[in-house]
């Protein structure tokens, strides 16, 4: 082999960083896509999203609050397929199709807030806990296991008799309770990253603890975070729904879990319509944020088996 | 397997400049069962331009004694007991601008004159006059500015060494946005001096952050940054070229899962290269590649460092590799060098009875069938040891003498030095206590 090296033909191609980027995204899209079961996942949470976007559009909003439900006590208790009212009513009179698409634009809100919010905490206390290690982990680490000790349901019954019954401070329990999970997650990620060769490898360049974090442990470490997020999307709805049901949200409030609430009543007369169609909402959301979550952890992370 | 590279360059002379020296290095571990010494007392130099061959069976601190060298070994569990890194940075001759002269040796590059005594020579350069550091006890900065600037590491796999989240454009980038930012945006044709000039400034040394990002991504600084990222490629294209990857401007868009691990081992090398170093660490670099490329790096290290005029700490267990490649070799046991010199010398005419049951242990297809050789025993627990040779539960000549003092290196005749008894008894111990020939029968 000769050493006499041509130093290609060069040429200037800056942008091309970014087409790198893109072409990696593309395939991890076309990955994800090409799962069944995670596009009709995908295919649900586009209808269940655009129904909360358009609910304005879609139905007339109540005034003044058009997350509450509007009453028509002209029409108890009516069947589907009653004109103005084509899934039929509840027994004060709450049309249960506004209650349906100004429901997901409830849950979408939640869901988001929630997650957002714990994701966000969660890494940061997990990537804090985990790359300095020693005694900054060890504190806290003791933190996180006592808000594992909480259990979510009477976490938040206990916020709303402190706080009152509301919307928000369901929002408020489930933040204040779910972070936990991400902290312990990215925790584990970054102890299990920070030990790969590649992070040895970056401070013998001279990179500084911050960039390596940025640029070595964060990308690496955060696709179980971004897995269980999804997942979560799903489960937090769920948990709100539950914890609505028991009457710690407002009523009247449009929202899936008041919804069942209120027609449950009439189950046993035979009025089913009110609370199985809020229910099946409730079910087709978390199925659909299921089966995405499952999908993006088959592609982002290989190695991990399907169950849980 | 045959090499064509002519084999190791003329050892270099006595006179050529010490690039690193490690003194008295000590580096023990903290465990459940005690404090296990790793390294133990280990000194030896590495002179501008030589390739010193560092090899010992696993576990005997060679890997701890090259990953002192840039701070890697984590604390806690380690202890820093005690010892020096010295190192010397060098520069560009200015007399000859790297081409080779009398003033510098015809190495093309010369040692910064010591600040504290102006070349005279003092205690803080160890007598040499020239800017000497310790890479134990500077400052996290300064060693920043020396990590992949001045000394350059090569991880035994490369697999696990690259980041798989970024290609290697990104990865080979950073190195030359860390330490070469000056150079980055002379080729891109900007002034690093003006507004917006310390914009690009801070985005060539990649420190823009958030709005800064942005407002570099909109004309009319879009062009300017567009030169940057430009001259960034084409110096990385260049490194790739360096180390013969065919087709460097494709390589470079590519992960590390997309190539294969001589690939992957060449874009480390061009990464430990990039900004030319004077010492090169190499932490058995080819253990993890198959016998057919390993041939083929050893040989780019060597035509590298020949003309980088590079120092080498090759770390290997394979003895007729380093015998092949390293101008000097040092093997250690047990957390001690049992013996260091030219490799001429350790290979033909080996001294300490470790080293020779090592060669001993090479298989040879020459040489009768039969049992391989093998040492007897294992190696010591390196717990709390005793004050004696680490060597003397194996070793066939082992005296009284050897269970109950530590030897050190002396030089011997042969213009190595050896740790042993058997070469220079300890000073009045009676003469049934040392070791000698004659009596083991050897």
């Amino acid at each position: 082999m000769d050493i006499s090296h041509t130093p290609a033909a060069i040429t200037p191609r800056p942008d091309s960083a970014v087409r790198v980027r893109l072409r990696r995204f593309g395939e991890l899209a076309g990955n994800v896509l090409s799962n069944p079961t995670t596009l009709a996942g995908l295919v649900v949470i586009v209808a269940m999203v655009g129904m909360a976007l358009l609910a304005p559009w879609i139905t007339e909003p109540n005034t003044p609050d058009p997350a509450q439900m509007p009453r028509d006590w002209g029409a108890i208790a009516e069947p589907p397929g009653t004109p103005g009212h084509p899934l039929g009513t509840t027994n004060t009179g709450g049309d249960v199709l506004y209650g349906i698409i100004w429901g997901a634009r409830t849950s979408l809100r939640l869901s988001l807030i929630v997650v957002s919010v714990t994701v966000t905490v969660g890494i940061a206390v997990g990537s804090l806990a985990g790359f300095m290690g020693g005694r900054i982990d060890e504190i806290l680490m003791r933190i996180v296991d006592v808000f594992l000790s909480i259990p979510e349901l009477i976490f938040a019954l206990a916020i709303a008799a402190v706080l009152g019954p509301s919307f928000r401070n369901i929002i408020l329990a489930l933040a204040v309770v779910f972070w936990v999970k991400y902290a312990r997650i990215m925790r584990a990620q970054v102890i299990h990253v920070k030990q790969n060769e590649y992070v040895d490898a970056a401070r013998v360049i001279g990179d500084s603890s911050w960039r390596i974090f940025r640029k070595d442990v964060l990308p690496n470490s955060i696709t179980p975070v971004i897995v269980q997020a999804t997942l979560d999307m799903g489960n937090i709805v769920l948990v709100g729904a539950t914890l609505s049901f028991i009457g710690l949200a407002e009523a009247g409030l449009a929202e899936w879990g008041v919804l069942v609430s209120e027609g449950q009543a009439g189950i046993s007369a035979g009025r089913w319509w009110a609370s199985t169609f809020p229910g099946l909402m409730v079910f087709l959301w978390a199925l659909a944020f299921n089966l995405v979550g499952d999908g993006l952890r088959d592609v982002l992370d290989p190695r991990t088996e399907t169950s849980r | 397997m045959t090499v064509a590279s002519p084999g190791p360059s003329p050892a270099p002379t006595r006179q050529t400049p010490v690039v690193a020296s490690v003194r008295d290095l000590k580096v023990h571990f903290r465990s459940k069962a005690g404090v296990v010494h790793a390294v133990d007392g280990v000194d030896f130099d590495i002179r501008d331009g030589e390739t010193l061959g560092l090899v010992g069976e696993t576990g005997c601190g060679k890997s701890v004694t090259a990953r002192s060298f840039l701070r890697l070994v984590p604390m806690p569990p380690g202890i820093p007991v005690s010892g020096s890194i010295l190192f010397r940075p060098r520069s560009r001759c200015s007399m000859c601008d790297g081409a080779g002269c009398a003033d510098c040796e015809q190495t093309g590059r010369v040692g910064s004159v010591c600040p504290g005594c102006n070349g005279a020579g003092c205690p803080e350069c160890d007598g040499s006059g020239s800017e000497t550091l310790d890479l134990l006890s500077i400052s996290e900065r300064r060693l920043r500015d020396i990590r992949g600037n001045r000394i350059a590491m090569i991880f035994q796999d490369p697999g696990k060494a690259l980041n798989p989240a970024l290609s290697v454009r990104d990865q080979l980038g950073e190195v030359f946005y860390t330490h070469r930012s000056e150079e980055l945006l002379d080729r891109a044709g900007l002034d690093g001096r003006t507004e917006p000039g310390a914009l690009m400034r801070r985005r060539a040394a990649m420190q823009s952050r958030g709005l800064e990002r942005m407002l570099l991504a909109v004309p009319p600084l879009r062009s300017k940054r567009n030169a940057l990222l430009a001259a960034a490629d084409t110096m990385v294209a260049d490194a790739l070229a360096e180390t013969q990857i065919p087709n460097p401007r494709n390589v470079m868009d590519r992960y590390p899962h997309e190539l294969s691990g001589g690939m992957k081992q060449r874009v480390m090398i061009a990464q430990a290269l990039a900004c030319n170093p004077d010492l090169l660490i190499a932490d058995e670099p080819t253990t993890a590649l198959d016998v057919t490329v390993q041939a083929r790096i050893i040989e780019l290290i060597n035509q590298l460092k020949e003309r980088h005029q590079t120092a080498v700490l090759y770390i290997s267990h394979d003895l007729s590799l380093v015998k092949r490649v390293c101008d000097r070799t040092a093997v250690m046991y047990a957390g001690r060098i049992a013996e260091i010199g030219d490799s001429e010398q350790i290979f033909h005419h080996p001294e300490h009875p470790y080293t020779r049951g090592l060669l001993e242990a090479i298989p040879s297809t020459t040489r009768a069938r039969g049992r391989l050789a093998a040492i007897e025993g294992t190696v010591p627990e390196l717990i709390d040891p005793d004050p004696a040779c680490r060597f003397a539960g194996r070793c066939p000549h082992a005296a009284t003498a050897c269970r109950e003092t530590e030897p050190e290196l002396h030089a011997t005749q042969g213009g190595h030095a050896v740790a042993c008894f058997l070469h220079h008894p300890p000073p009045g111990a009676p003469a049934g206590d040392v070791p000698s020939l004659e009596r083991s029968g050897r």
